[in-house]
C-alpha cells in the first residue's frame, strides 16, 4: 500500500464501514415497515418458489439491519462486510435475471412501487451500477477490516494483523 | 552457549508464545461467530413468525363484491375487463384521465362486465398510510353502495395527492364518501376501526401472485393483462372480444 493509504486505513475502512452500514439502514428500515411490500417485491423478481417468498420477505429487512449494527460497532467486520458483498451479488443477480427475462419491475431495493415502469433498462443499469460500487466497498472493507474505535478490537478478537509480522520481521 | 542457539531458543519461544495468543484469540472468535450466527438466525426466525401473528386476522371483504370486485355494466357479460388500481397511484391517475370516458362508455353500454379491483400498493409513497386509508373508505362505500364507486373513483382521482405528502385526510375521504351517496355514520365508524385494512392487503397480494410484479395500473381483459393500453389500444382489444 502506499505511505497514504497505510496511515489513513483505519480511518478509511472505518468510513466504508459506516457507510455501508448506512446503505443498510436506509434499505432495510423501510422494509421492515411494510412487510408486505417488501413480500410483493420479492416476488416480483420470481426467481424463488413462491413458498419461501414470504418468509424470504419478511427476514431479509431483519438481516440487513442486523449486518448494519454489526459494521456500525465493528464486530466481525470482514464476515459483516462479506455478508454485505454476498447479498450485492444476489441482488445483481436478480436484477440481471429480471432485465434478461423481459420483466419490467422497479428493483424495490430501497422500498418498494407501484407505478408501471415503461422502460425498466434505465432503471437496472443505475442499479447495477450502484450495486456495484457498494460490492466494491464491500470487498474493500473486508481487504483491510481493521478500523478506528471497533469492537473487534476492543473484544480482542481482530485476526493477526498482517503489519505486524513487519514490525516482528525488523525486531529479530 | 554460542549466541546463535540462544537466539534460537528465544525464537521458538516467541513463536510459540504467538502461536498461543493466536490459539486463543482464534476460540473466542470462533464462540462469538457461533454466538452471533444463533442469534440472527433467530431474529430473522423471530421476526417471520412475529410478523405472521401480528398480521391482523380479520379480512372481512365488504359486501356487494362481484368476482372479489366492484361491478359495473353488465354482470352477464362474457366479455370481462378487469382494472386494479392504487388510488395514490399517478400512472392510475393517467389511466383514469385517458381511458375514463371510454370505459364509462362501456360500462353504460351493457356489452361489457367491467371489474373494478383497487389495491393498495403504495403506503410507502405516502406519510399516512393513504393507499390504506383511502381504500379502506372506498370498502366502507361499497358496502353499503357499490354503485357509487365509479364517481367516487373519479373523485379520488381528481383529488389524488402528490406521492410522499399526507395525503387526504379522513374527514376529507368522509366527504367524498357523503357526497357519493352513502351513510355517514357507517363509513365515518370504518375508517375509524380501519375494518376493511386487513381485506386491502388480501387483494393487493392477490395482484401481486396473479399479475407479478403487481404494479398500477393492472387491466386485463378475459383474463389476460394488456400493456399499458392507451384509449384506442383498448377499443381495439374490448372490441375485438366483443366481436369474437
Amino acid at each position: 500500500m502506499t505511505p497514504f493509504l497505510t496511515r489513513w486505513q483505519p480511518w478509511l475502512s472505518t468510513a466504508g464501514r459506516l457507510f455501508l452500514a448506512g446503505v443498510f439502514v436506509l434499505a432495510g428500515w423501510p422494509k421492515l415497515l411494510d412487510p408486505d411490500g417488501t413480500v410483493r417485491s420479492v416476488r416480483a423478481f420470481q426467481i424463488l418458489p413462491e413458498a419461501v417468498v414470504p418468509a424470504f420477505g419478511y427476514a431479509l429487512p431483519v438481516v440487513e439491519l442486523a449486518i448494519a449494527v454489526l459494521l456500525v460497532i465493528g464486530l466481525f467486520t470482514r464476515a459483516a462486510a462479506l455478508a454485505f458483498a454476498g447479498m450485492m451479488v444476489m441482488f445483481l443477480v436478480g436484477i440481471a435475471a429480471a432485465w434478461a427475462r423481459g420483466l419490467s419491475i422497479d428493483c424495490g431495493c430501497f422500498g418498494n412501487t407501484g407505478a408501471t415502469v415503461v422502460d425498466p433498462v434505465p432503471g437496472y443499469v443505475k442499479d447495477i451500477l450502484r450495486d456495484l460500487g457498494y460490492l466494491a466497498v464491500a470487498l474493500a472493507v473486508a481487504g483491510r477490516p481493521r478500523g478506528v474505535l471497533d469492537a473487534d478490537r476492543l473484544l480482542g478478537l481482530a485476526p493477526a494483523d498482517p503489519r505486524d509480522a513487519d514490525v516482528e520481521h525488523a525486531a529479530s | 552457549m554460542t549466541n546463535a542457539r540462544t537466539a534460537k531458543t528465544a525464537r521458538e519461544k516467541a513463536a510459540q508464545m504467538r502461536a498461543d495468543v493466536e490459539r486463543k484469540a482464534a476460540r473466542k472468535r470462533a464462540l462469538v461467530a457461533g454466538i452471533l450466527v444463533l442469534v440472527v438466525i433467530a431474529l430473522a426466525a423471530g421476526s417471520v413468525i412475529a410478523i405472521r401473528s401480528l398480521q391482523s386476522k380479520a379480512t372481512a371483504a365488504p359486501a356487494n363484491l362481484v368476482d372479489g370486485g366492484i361491478l359495473a355494466g353488465n354482470a352477464s357479460s362474457t366479455t370481462t375487463l378487469e382494472i386494479y388500481e392504487d388510488f395514490q397511484c399517478p400512472a392510475c391517475q393517467s389511466f383514469e384521465n385517458s381511458n375514463g370516458a371510454l370505459i364509462d362508455e362501456y360500462a353504460k353500454g351493457g356489452k361489457v362486465k367491467i371489474i373494478y379491483r383497487p389495491v393498495s400498493i403504495l403506503d410507502w409513497a405516502s406519510t399516512t398510510q393513504y393507499s390504506t386509508r383511502s381504500l379502506n373508505m372506498v370498502a366502507a362505500v361499497v358496502n353499503s353502495t357499490p354503485s357509487a364507486y365509479p364517481a367516487l373513483h373519479k373523485a379520488l382521482f381528481a383529488n389524488q395527492p402528490p406521492e410522499n405528502t399526507a395525503g387526504l385526510t379522513d374527514a376529507q375521504l368522509l366527504d367524498l364518501a357523503v357526497q357519493a351517496g352513502a351513510p355517514k355514520d357507517a363509513v365515518e365508524k370504518a375508517m375509524k376501526d380501519l375494518t376493511y385494512k386487513g381485506w386491502t392487503k388480501t387483494v393487493s397480494n392477490d395482484l401481486s401472485k396473479r399479475f407479478p410484479p403487481g404494479a398500477t395500473p393492472t387491466v386485463v381483459l378475459n383474463g389476460t393483462k394488456l400493456d399499458n393500453p392507451g384509449p384506442e389500444q383498448l377499443k381495439a382489444a374490448v372490441d375485438k372480444a366483443l366481436a369474437g
